[in-house]
């Protein structure tokens, strides 16, 4: 084990990976599918500053901006940032203020920890429900036909609906995650 | 109040734009003895600029003052009812068309099925373009990097041989200022000029050759329906007063302004011929009809249009 | 599902002002259960939402969600993120901060202030924080704290310094101000260079001050002489850093790429950077992206739910709850000023930047005009005031985005603590922009 103020070299960094991009027991097989589909969004990560240089060296080099560059990038960083709050989840990484947390006896802390998850698992369905609403909008036209609402731009890529419908699909996910989340604490003493 | 409702507007608070809609709202209490109140709320403040019109369907907020442009993602005829490049040479020109020439009924044909109701247009008036080097006529579009919004601007540029960049409205400062776009499409010229974008690109077009979008004034159609006729119609009317509030007041602002570019040395205004000003409006009507085969609605927005511009000698057939 | 909703007291009754205060309250014991800080805004919203207006309202919240992850200008966090993640992963922090050691000499706390530097050219490059905070938390914190630089200043510098994004032009809350309030963006950039500058100086002469009124802060590590081979091997460390931000800072101000585009160009400098000292392998490069995927979350998730609250207080009718608690004030229009900035350091100890700008800039900058000052000043103003809210606690976003990387022994409640001196000397440069308004010069 390395302490806080030891310097990371480039062995301890690849070590420092394994240990942190891990879901937490607790997460169930699903946490575990989660980090593992984790690797397509940090690819998504890459390829869209690739986009962005290509994009750059078209206009700048070649006075030839593409049309398809920055709403592909917008699409990608979008569903990552949607992606990745879930995934957050799935490795309890999201941001906590431990303050009294961390002075709670086991048995409180376990109680808090089925409480919290089940709060959160209640607001993801809702939002789910909500989500169910919103999409509805973007996938289908007034007369009921389906239709994925476009970005209205020159090049009109259908990405508003698909977003909409990646941020429902990953709602529900997320919920269930929560649930298996409030589960698993329970279960365990 | 009967009826308390709340507006967003695609503008945000310190825009001129927004202080006559906020005139407007205003007006609304007044003359229906505060039967009718409206809250106009800024850009954003509810929700996204694009994503009023659902928020409007699914009774979140009440109206919105809009861009129709914002919607051509839902709708290819929003697109091409929104902004006709080429088709109006002023205000008055598009406020005819949605009073007198089929416009209002079109765009309540393609409202009413997403639950909104039309109540009616206004528009910032012709926008002035943003260039950093000097234009005078269709052959100068060839190359130039510019911003263009959403919609059917972009194509019509792309087809004059511009090379339009997506950018969102906050990066075009910056990106100007720096040289990465030579020109922007933006707003009317006395807004640009209160920003400061003359200052950064001082080769402005004006009047304005490209764009003149329609701010539509709608609300939810279920509350609507709800209202008796005298208020529908006070609503309606109060919105004709508000288009010619805000074509006319935004219109003296430009020629205040304008007079102050000319006064400035780093800043020439720059007008185009009729005959430039001709040549730009054919490119655009060919991406017309290219917008018009998106959609069945799309064509029906076309075919009306095209009737009201060809009897009024707007459009030779 | 739908009757346990009616059980939800109707909290409508409670009117604005008793809402508000329940909302903020509600917001700070959710806080404090552990329940992760965006859930808790998120769920503050949703309560809210479901009592206030009913079910029908809680698709806003999912709107916001999707408004804000859509959006072009979140664009370069991620950039920055992955470019700290590679940094990170290679030898060329330890070699850039070892140089900087070197450069620094016998000037006590001239590490710190080296920090600070490489957080102002940060700040040249990127209109936002989140990603500076970041690079400066993977970067310098562990730097520092090698070379046995006081914890406390260590956080402080990169929190502060990594907020100064917004200080410094490009900024995107002068951009925004500039749209809300139609005044010249231009005019906003050169207004809030010179405040931006004092407030990194006056970091600077706190650093200093510290360092040599308690020389254990900031430590003077190797006093005997270095090999002049040695000095040259450590100076090579500077190189490719400042190539790459030549690269950066070049393209922007060159005009070839836009801000956002630029820190695409930046990962792409670093890459560079590694691969010419043979650290890059696909390895490195992958484990970074998944680095950036959970810290990216960790920031947006906490934008998202901030913007879900303030959408929800909105509705509520926040906007005129402002207006209600600025009218009739005072007669003083210093008075009126002073109120204003007390409003927006409490919005801003609880809501994040845009929030506080959407509910204040409408009612706020008609009267700052009517009253005869210059919305320009005002505006730089405002800039300053939000470099308050980045590090106030409890809603604190440059605090938390420090902790989403920094080593885990450092808690939460640290990280504010060792901002209190740093938020003072900000409220010292808000008080000082008030005093002398010339110096938001245009
Ligand atoms: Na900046
Ligand atoms: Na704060």
């Amino acid at each position: 084990m390395t302490d806080a103020s030891d310097e990371f070299g480039a062995s301890e960094t690849s070590e420092r990976d394994e240990r942190e991009q891990k879901p937490i027991p607790e997460a169930g097989f699903l946490g575990r599918w989660v980090a593992r589909t984790g690797n397509v969004f940090a690819v998504a990560i890459i390829l869209s500053a690739l986009a962005l240089i290509y994009e750059v060296i078209m206009r700048y080099g070649f006075n030839a901006p593409t049309s398809w560059a920055h709403e592909t990038v917008i699409f990608l960083t979008a569903i990552t940032f949607v992606y990745g709050g879930l995934y957050g989840v799935a490795m309890n990484k999201h941001i906590r203020v431990v303050l009294i947390y961390d002075m709670l006896s086991p048995k409180l802390r376990r109680i808090f920890n089925i409480v919290i998850s089940l709060a959160c698992a209640i607001a993801s369905m809702l939002f789910s429900w909500a989500g169910w609403l919103v999409v509805q909008r973007a996938i289908f036209t007034p007369a009921g036909d389906f239709r994925l609402e476009t970005s209205g731009s020159a090049w009109d890529p259908p990405t508003p609906g698909l977003l909409k419908l990646a941020l429902l699909g990953i709602l529900i996910v997320m919920s269930v995650q929560f649930l298996i989340l409030t589960f698993n604490y329970l279960r365990r003493k | 109040a009967d009826y308390a409702l709340r507006f967003q507007s695609s503008d945000p608070s310190g825009n001129p734009n927004f202080e006559l809609q906020q005139k407007w709202a205003k007006q609304v209490g007044t003359l229906t003895n505060g039967r009718v109140t409206i809250e106009m709320l800024p850009v954003g403040s509810i929700v996204k600029h694009t994503e009023t019109q659902d928020a409007v369907a699914s009774g979140i907020i009440d109206g919105h003052v809009t861009d129709t442009s914002y919607f051509a993602g839902k709708d290819a005829a929003f697109s091409l009812i929104a902004n006709p490049v080429g088709a109006y040479g002023s205000p008055s020109e598009m406020l005819n068309f949605i009073e007198y020439g089929g416009g209002k009924q079109l765009m309540n044909d393609l409202l009413n099925p997403y639950g909104l109701q039309f109540i009616g247009a206004t528009t910032p008036g012709l926008e002035a373009f943003i260039s950093k080097v000097p234009l005078d006529g269709v052959d100068d579009l060839k190359g130039l990097k510019m911003r263009a919004p959403e919609g059917l601007v972009q194509n019509v540029f792309q087809a004059a041989g511009a090379a339009p960049v997506n950018l969102p409205g906050s990066e075009v400062f910056t990106s100007l200022d720096k040289g990465v776009i030579d020109a922007a499409d933006y707003t009317v010229f006395s807004t640009n000029h209160k920003q400061g974008m003359h200052d950064v690109a001082g080769h402005p077009v004006y009047p304005g050759f490209h764009s003149m979008p329609l701010v539509e004034v709608s609300m939810n159609k279920g509350t609507w329906d709800k209202m008796s006729p005298d208020l529908q119609a006070i609503l309606e009317m109060s919105v004709r007063d508000f288009a010619r509030d805000m074509t006319n007041q935004l219109a003296m602002r430009d020629v205040v302004a304008v007079a102050e570019a000319n006064a400035n040395p780093k800043i020439t205004v720059h007008n185009w011929s009729a005959a430039e000003r001709a040549k730009f409006r054919a490119i655009a009507k060919s991406q017309w009809a290219k917008v018009a085969a998106k959609s069945a609605n799309a064509q029906r927005v076309y075919d009306v249009l095209s009737t009201y511009l060809v009897e009024q000698g707007l459009l030779k057939e | 599902m739908m009757d346990l909703l009616a059980l939800l007291p109707d909290l409508k009754a409670l009117g604005i002002e008793t809402a508000t205060l329940l909302m903020f309250a509600s917001l700070l014991l959710l806080l404090l259960t552990g329940m992760p800080l965006a859930f808790v805004t998120l769920l503050v919203a949703l309560i809210f939402a479901l009592g206030w207006f009913g079910p029908m309202a809680i698709p806003l919240i999912v709107s916001r969600i999707f408004s804000f992850v859509n959006s072009f200008v979140f664009v370069s966090v991620p950039m920055f993120v992955l470019m700290a993640a590679i940094l990170d992963r290679s030898g060329i922090a330890k070699d850039l901060f070892d140089a900087m050691r070197l450069i620094g000499g016998r000037l006590r706390g001239g590490v710190a202030i080296q920090t600070l530097l490489v957080a102002v050219v940060l700040a040249a490059m990127s209109g936002i924080i989140g990603g500076e905070v970041v690079l400066l938390g993977v970067i310098a914190l562990p730097q520092m704290l090698r070379l046995g630089y006081d914890k406390r200043l260590a956080i402080g510098v990169c929190c502060a310094g990594g907020a100064l994004g917004t200080m410094i032009p490009p900024s995107i809350v002068l951009i925004i101000y500039g749209l809300t309030a139609s005044v010249s963006i231009g005019d906003l950039f050169t207004a809030s260079f010179l405040p931006g500058l004092m407030l990194a100086s006056m970091y600077a002469v706190y650093i200093l001050v510290r360092a040599y009124t308690n020389p254990s802060v900031a430590p003077i590590c190797e006093p005997e002489d270095i090999p002049s081979a040695e000095k040259l091997r450590l100076l090579k460390g500077l190189v490719l850093p400042i190539l790459v931000v030549i690269f950066v800072l070049g393209s922007i101000y060159g005009g070839i790429a836009s801000v956002t585009e630029a820190s695409a160009l930046g990962v792409l400098g670093v890459a560079l950077s590694t691969m010419l000292r043979r650290e890059f392998s696909l390895g490195l490069l992958m484990g970074a992206a998944r680095q950036t995927l959970s810290t990216v979350a960790m920031i947006v998730w906490i934008g998202i739910g901030a913007s879900a609250l303030v959408g929800v207080f909105n509705l509520m009718g926040g906007i005129r709850f402002v207006q209600a608690l600025i009218t009739g004030i005072s007669d003083n229009p210093t008075i009126v000023i002073l109120f204003m900035m007390l409003i927006l350091f409490i919005l801003g100890m609880f809501l994040d930047w845009v929030g506080v700008a959407l509910l204040t800039m409408p009612i706020f900058v008609p009267i700052v005009t009517s009253l005869g000052y210059d919305p320009i000043w005002f505006g730089v103003l405002f800039a300053m005031n939000m470099q308050v809210s980045f590090l106030s606690p409890p809603f604190g976003p440059a605090a938390f985005y420090l902790k989403s990387v920094a080593p885990p022994d450092i808690s939460l409640g640290e990280i504010f603590r060792s901002l209190l001196p740093f938020i003072l000397l900000q409220m010292l440069a808000v008080g000082l922009l008030i005093l002398f308004p010339g110096l938001a010069w245009h």
